[in-house]
C-alpha cells in the first residue's frame, strides 16, 4: 500500500536471515546432495581430509549392503508401524473422552500434555530405570536384588519377569520398552490437536445425533472421526514422518549403544546410521543416508496424503 | 380404562426409562472418568517414579516388593547428582546458549517476518515459498554439510557453533508472519502519517500486538536449547561448552545393570526441573505454539 | 490553508500480468480547495475518490500531477512531513494502546525542534479529547468503547498535532444510522470549531449534501462536477450527477424534442423553444411534480405513501427508465388512488434534460 521507492530497506531487514540461510540451509542442501554422489570424499578438508573423488553410486550402493542398514530400516520402520496407529488411536480415545466431561477437565488436560515439555533423553532414563532388572540377569542362576518397577507390577498379578532390556534380553522385549516409551511421548501433541479439533466441531451435528438417538459409539466412529478426519491425517502424518527420524528415544533407554550390552547397535534407527557415518568422517555415505531418509519420508508422506484425499472429509 | 389413567400410567413409563437414562447416563461418565484417570496415572507415573526414586537410598531402591514412598528422605542423592554430572557447568553452558540464541533469534526473526509482512520488494512471494518448502527437509541433511562447514570455520568447541547455525527458523518467521498480517495495515499507515519510523512502529506495534507469539517463540526455542542432544553432541563435547542433555547422558552412560538410580534419577530430575516450571507457568504459550506447529523445541 | 491539485492523474499497473491494460485511477483531476472549508469527494466505489485522498495524505505518489499545500509543493514530501492528520475507515487505533496514549503517539514522534515536553504533549492530547469530548474515556482501551467513540478518539489522534489539512477516509461507514447523523454533526462542529481544512470521502451522498461546504462528484476516475452542495442538487451537469444526488432519487424518462417542445411518451410536457430536435433523458426530481387536473404529465397511480408532512405518489409511466415514478407532494393534495390517471404539471427548474448520447445537460430556457 505504502509506496516505497527503498528496496533496498526490505533487503536490509533480510540480510541477517538470508546470509543465513543461505550458509547453513541452501549450501547443504547443494552439498549433501553432491556429496552422496561422491565417492571416498570426506568434506573436511581444514584436519586434513582426502579431497579425491570420484562421481558415481558407490555411496547409495554401500549404504544399501550395509547389514546396519536393513536392521535400521527394519526397526524404523516396524517402530513406526506400530507405534502411530496406537499412540493415534490412545489419543483419539484420550481427546474424545477430555470433550465430554466438565470438571477436572483443564487438570486432565495439563496432566496429558506434560509428557511434552520433557526432555527425551532424561525421561528415556526414568523408563531404563523402571524396566531395570538389577542383579546378574542372563546367567545360569540370575541373582536378583531388584526386578523394578514393571517387572514388580507383573508379578503382583502373578505373571513372570521379563528381562526387558539387560544383557541378554530378547529383540521384541527391547522393542516393547521402546514402543511404550515412543507411544507415551508422542500422546501430548496428538491429544492436544484433536482436541483442538473436536472443540472447532459444530455442536449442532451432535444435538441431531442426539435427537435420532444415536448411541455413543456410533456417535464416534460415524460422525466424530469424519468430522475430525482433516486433524486425523495430520497427526498420522506428523506421527510417520517424527517416527522415522526416531533416534533420541532409544539413546534415551539404550544409550548411546543403540541396543542391549550384548548386542549393540541392534536397535539402530536411520538417523543413527547417518551420525554413525558422520563420526567415522564418512561424509558420502552419511549424505548418501539422508538422501535415502528424505525419500523415504516423502514417499510416505506422500502415501498419506493419497489415502487421506480418497478418506477425508473436509 | 380411563384417558386420565392412561396418561398416569404413561407418565410413570416415561419416569422409568428417564431413570433408566440417568443410570446409564451415570455410568457412562463413570466410565470415561475411570478411563480417563487410569490413563492420567500411566502418563504420570514415570514422573512419580523418578521423584520418588532419587529421594530413596541406594539400599531401599533395591527392595523387592519396592516401596511406593521413601522410608527415609534423602535429600543428598541431589548434592551427588550435582556434582557427579557437574551440572553446574552444563547448566551455565546451556543458559549462555539458550539465552543468546534466543534474543539474537528473536532479533532475526522479527525483522524478517516484518520484512515480509509489510515491506514490498521484488520477488517477495517466492522468496517465502523457497523458505517454506526448506521446511520439508529433514534436519539431518542440513546437519552433514553444516559439520563440514562449521569444523573448516573452525567453529568446533565453541558457543558459536552451538548458537548460529540455528538462529532461522523458518517456522518461526511463518508464524510471526501471520501474526503481523492480522494486524490491520491501516495502522502501518496511520503510523506513517504520524511520522512513524517503520523500526519505531515495529517495536511500538508490532512487537507488543504480537506479544503471545513472541512469547511462544521465546519458549519453545529455549527448550530446544534445553533439549538439544544431536548437534552439540556432534560439535561441542568438550567439558567447557558441553550443553545439559549431553552432559547427563555422559555422566551416567550405564543404562542397565547395576546402576546408582537414586543419584541418577535426582540429576534427571534436576533436568527436568526447569521444564517443569516453565510449564506451570506458561503452558498457554507452550500449548498455542505447539498447537500451531507440531515441531518440538 | 488551501489545497491545490493540479492535473493530478493517477495510473496503476493492471494487476494481471498477461494483460498490460492499466488502471486509470484518478485522471487529470484541478480543483482548488478554499482555506477552512469541509470538502466532500462523492462518487460510488472505484471512483478514484479513495485514491484522490492517499494522494493528498501522500501515502500514494501521483502518477502525474501536482499537490499544493498553500504554496508549497508537496507533490514529492513523504506523508509524515506534510503535517496532515489522517481518520481511517476503520479507525485504525493500536489496540493495545490506551485512548490517551493513542493520541498521545503522534506528538511522541515530533523530534528535533517541534520536540515536546511531557506536560505539553499531555496538555495537547488532553485539549484534543475535550474537542471531541472523550475526556472521560482516556485511561480505556479501544476494545472498551463503542464504535461513536472509536472514532472520535481517531479524530483527536489526527487533530493532536495540529494538522495543516485533516483528511476523512469514510467516516460514518462503520456506524450505524442514528450515531451516523449525531457523528456528522459533530464533525462539521469539530471543522467550524478549528477551521482546518477537512477533506473527506464517502460514497453516501445524503452524507456529503448535509455537511460539506463543496462537493466533488467523480465517477471512474474523472470529476463530474465542483460545486456547493445546493448548486450541484439544483444544476447537476449530467445524467449521472443527477442520479447520484438526491434521495429519493431522481425520475428519469426518455424523451425527444420535436418543434421546440419537449415530450414525455406521448405527453407534451413543455415548450422549451432554444433546443434543436433530438432524442433526450429527462430527469424530474421527486419534488418537481405538481399535481394538476389539466398537467401534461399523465401517470398511472399504483400507491400513495404518507410521509408525515409529505405525500408520496408511486406511479408508472411508458416512457420511464426506472419501474416507477415517485413523486413527492404537498400533504394537503386530494388524491384518488382510484382514478386511472394522475395528472402533474412539472415545475420548470426540477426538469433536466440530457443529451442521449453523451449524456451531458442540455440548458434550455423556458418561455
Amino acid at each position: 500500500m505504502v509506496e516505497s521507492k527503498q528496496q533496498w530497506k526490505a533487503w536490509l531487514y533480510l540480510a541477517p536471515a538470508i546470509v543465513l540461510l543461505l550458509i547453513f540451509t541452501v549450501w547443504p542442501i547443494i552439498n549433501t546432495v553432491a556429496m552422496a554422489f561422491m565417492e571416498d570424499y570426506s568434506g573436511l578438508a581444514k584436519i586434513g581430509g582426502d579431497a579425491s573423488f570420484h562421481f558415481g553410486f558407490g555411496n547409495f550402493v554401500k549404504v544399501a549392503q550395509n547389514a546396519e542398514f536393513k536392521q535400521a530400516l527394519t526397526n524404523t520402520i516396524f517402530l513406526c508401524l506400530i507405534t502411530v496407529p496406537v499412540s493415534t488411536v490412545l489419543a483419539l480415545l484420550i481427546a474424545v473422552a477430555l470433550h465430554a466431561i466438565k470438571p477436572l477437565q483443564k487438570a486432565l488436560q495439563t496432566i496429558f500434555f506434560l509428557p511434552y515439555v520433557t526432555n527425551s533423553i532424561a525421561i528415556g532414563m526414568v523408563f531404563a530405570a523402571m524396566f531395570n532388572v538389577i542383579g546378574s540377569v542372563g546367567t545360569r542362576r540370575p541373582l536378583i536384588s531388584s526386578y523394578g518397577i514393571v517387572n514388580d507390577i507383573i508379578r503382583f498379578f502373578g505373571g513372570n519377569w521379563v528381562n526387558w532390556i539387560n544383557s541378554g534380553s530378547d529383540y521384541w522385549a527391547n522393542m516393547f520398552v521402546l514402543i511404550v516409551y515412543i507411544v507415551w511421548n508422542a500422546l501430548p501433541f496428538k491429544i492436544l490437536i484433536l482436541l483442538g479439533g473436536l472443540t472447532s466441531i459444530n455442536k449442532q451435528y451432535y444435538e441431531a445425533a442426539k435427537v435420532d438417538s444415536t448411541p455413543r459409539w456410533r456417535v464416534l466412529t460415524r460422525i466424530t472421526v469424519p468430522l475430525l478426519s482433516p486433524m486425523l491425517a495430520y497427526v498420522v502424518i506428523t506421527g510417520f514422518i517424527a517416527g522415522f527420524k526416531e533416534y533420541t528415544s532409544i539413546v534415551g533407554i539404550f544409550g548411546e549403544s543403540m541396543g542391549p550390552v550384548h548386542e549393540a547397535h541392534r536397535l539402530n534407527t536411520m538417523v543413527g546410521l547417518i551420525y554413525d557415518s558422520l563420526a567415522s568422517n564418512n561424509q558420502g555415505r552419511a549424505s548418501a543416508a539422508a538422501l535415502i531418509l528424505f525419500g523415504i519420508i516423502l514417499v510416505v508422506t506422500l502415501i498419506n496424503l493419497w489415502v487421506s484425499k480418497k478418506r477425508v472429509h473436509y | 380404562m380411563s384417558q386420565s389413567t392412561m396418561q398416569v400410567m404413561h407418565a410413570r413409563d416415561m419416569q422409568k426409562t428417564s431413570g433408566r437414562q440417568k443410570i446409564l447416563k451415570f455410568l457412562g461418565q463413570f466410565g470415561i472418568y475411570l478411563f480417563l484417570i487410569l490413563m492420567a496415572a500411566i502418563v504420570l507415573f514415570p514422573f512419580y517414579w523418578m521423584v520418588i526414586s532419587s529421594l530413596k537410598s541406594l539400599a531401599e531402591y533395591r527392595l523387592s516388593p519396592p516401596t511406593f514412598w521413601p522410608m527415609q528422605v534423602l535429600i543428598t542423592n541431589y548434592a551427588d547428582a550435582f556434582t557427579t554430572a557437574s551440572l553446574g557447568v552444563l547448566f551455565k553452558n546451556t543458559m549462555i546458549v539458550g539465552v543468546i540464541s534466543t534474543l539474537l533469534s528473536l532479533v532475526i526473526t522479527v525483522f524478517t517476518a516484518f520484512a515480509f509482512a509489510r515491506l514490498e520488494f521484488k520477488g517477495k512471494e517466492l522468496l517465502f515459498a523457497a523458505l517454506l518448502a526448506t521446511m520439508m527437509i529433514p534436519g539431518e541433511l542440513f546437519t552433514i554439510t553444516n559439520f563440514a562447514t562449521v569444523t573448516n570455520l573452525g567453529w568446533r568447541n565453541t558457543y558459536t557453533v552451538l548458537i548460529v547455525p540455528f538462529l532461522v527458523s523458518v517456522f518461526y518467521i511463518y508464524l510471526l508472519r501471520q501474526n503481523f498480517l492480522q494486524i490491520p495495515n491501516e495502522l502501518y499507515l496511520a503510523a506513517k502519517v504520524d511520522g512513524t519510523s517503520d523500526l519505531k512502529y515495529l517495536w511500538k506495534v508490532m512487537v507488543p500486538l504480537s506479544l503471545p507469539t513472541l512469547i511462544s517463540i521465546t519458549i519453545l526455542k529455549m527448550m530446544g536449547a534445553w533439549n538439544s542432544y544431536i548437534w552439540p553432541r556432534l560439535v561441542a563435547n568438550d567439558e567447557a561448552h558441553r550443553l545439559i542433555t549431553n552432559g547427563l547422558r555422559n555422566a551416567f552412560t550405564d543404562t542397565t545393570g547395576d546402576v546408582n538410580y537414586p543419584v541418577q534419577m535426582a540429576a534427571v530430575a534436576l533436568v527436568s526441573a526447569p521444564l517443569f516450571l516453565v510449564f506451570v507457568f506458561l503452558r498457554k504459550y507452550i500449548m498455542s505454539g505447539v498447537s500451531r506447529s507440531g515441531i518440538k523445541g | 490553508m488551501k489545497i491545490v491539485l493540479q492535473n493530478l492523474t493517477k495510473i496503476f499497473p493492471s494487476r494481471n500480468k498477461k494483460s498490460h491494460e492499466e488502471v486509470v485511477a484518478v485522471n487529470n483531476f484541478n480543483f482548488e480547495i478554499p482555506d477552512g472549508k469541509l470538502i466532500g469527494l462523492l462518487g460510488p466505489s472505484g471512483c478514484g475518490k479513495s485514491t484522490t485522498l492517499y494522494m493528498i495524505s501522500g501515502l500514494q505518489k501521483p502518477s502525474s500531477g501536482k499537490i499544493f499545500f498553500g504554496d508549497d509543493d508537496v507533490t514529492e514530501l513523504s506523508t509524515e512531513n506534510r503535517g496532515i492528520g489522517l481518520v481511517f475507515q476503520n479507525y485504525a487505533l493500536y489496540p493495545h494502546l490506551t485512548v490517551k496514549q493513542n493520541i498521545l503517539f503522534p506528538l511522541q514522534n515530533l523530534k528535533g525542534k517541534d520536540k515536546l515536553d511531557k506536560d505539553t504533549m499531555l496538555n495537547r492530547a488532553y485539549e484534543a479529547a475535550k474537542l471531541v469530548q472523550i475526556e472521560q474515556l482516556l485511561d480505556r482501551k479501544p476494545s472498551e468503547l463503542s464504535g461513536g467513540q472509536q472514532q472520535r478518539v481517531a479524530i483527536a489522534r489526527a487533530l493532536v498535532k495540529m494538522p495543516r489539512v485533516l483528511l476523512l477516509d469514510e467516516p460514518l461507514s462503520n456506524l450505524d444510522a442514528r450515531l451516523r447523523l449525531q457523528t456528522r454533526e459533530e464533525i462539521r462542529r469539530i471543522q467550524k470549531e478549528t477551521g482546518i481544512t477537512t477533506v473527506f470521502v464517502t460514497h453516501d451522498q445524503e452524507e456529503a449534501m448535509s455537511i460539506s461546504d463543496m462537493i466533488v462528484v467523480m465517477k471512474t476516475g474523472i470529476v463530474q462536477q465542483i460545486g456547493k452542495p445546493q448548486d450541484v442538487y439544483d444544476d447537476p451537469a449530467n445524467l449521472f450527477v443527477a442520479k447520484f444526488l438526491g434521495t429519493p432519487p431522481i425520475n428519469v424518462f426518455s424523451g425527444r424534442v420535436k418543434g421546440g417542445t419537449l415530450y414525455i411518451g406521448g405527453d407534451a410536457v413543455m415548450d422549451i423553444q432554444t433546443v434543436a430536435d433530438q432524442e433526450v433523458t429527462v430527469g424530474i426530481r421527486p419534488e418537481g411534480f405538481v399535481l394538476d387536473d389539466n398537467g401534461p404529465l399523465k401517470c398511472k397511480p399504483t400507491n400513495v405513501e404518507v410521509m408525515g408532512r409529505d405525500v408520496s405518489i408511486v406511479s408508472t409511466h411508458d416512457a420511464s427508465l426506472n419501474p416507477l415514478v415517485r413523486s413527492i407532494v404537498n400533504a394537503d393534495s386530494k388524491i384518488d388512488i382510484g382514478s386511472e390517471y394522475v395528472r402533474y404539471a412539472v415545475k420548470p427548474h426540477k426538469i433536466f434534460i440530457f443529451s442521449k448520447e453523451t449524456e451531458e445537460r442540455i440548458y434550455f430556457e423556458v418561455k
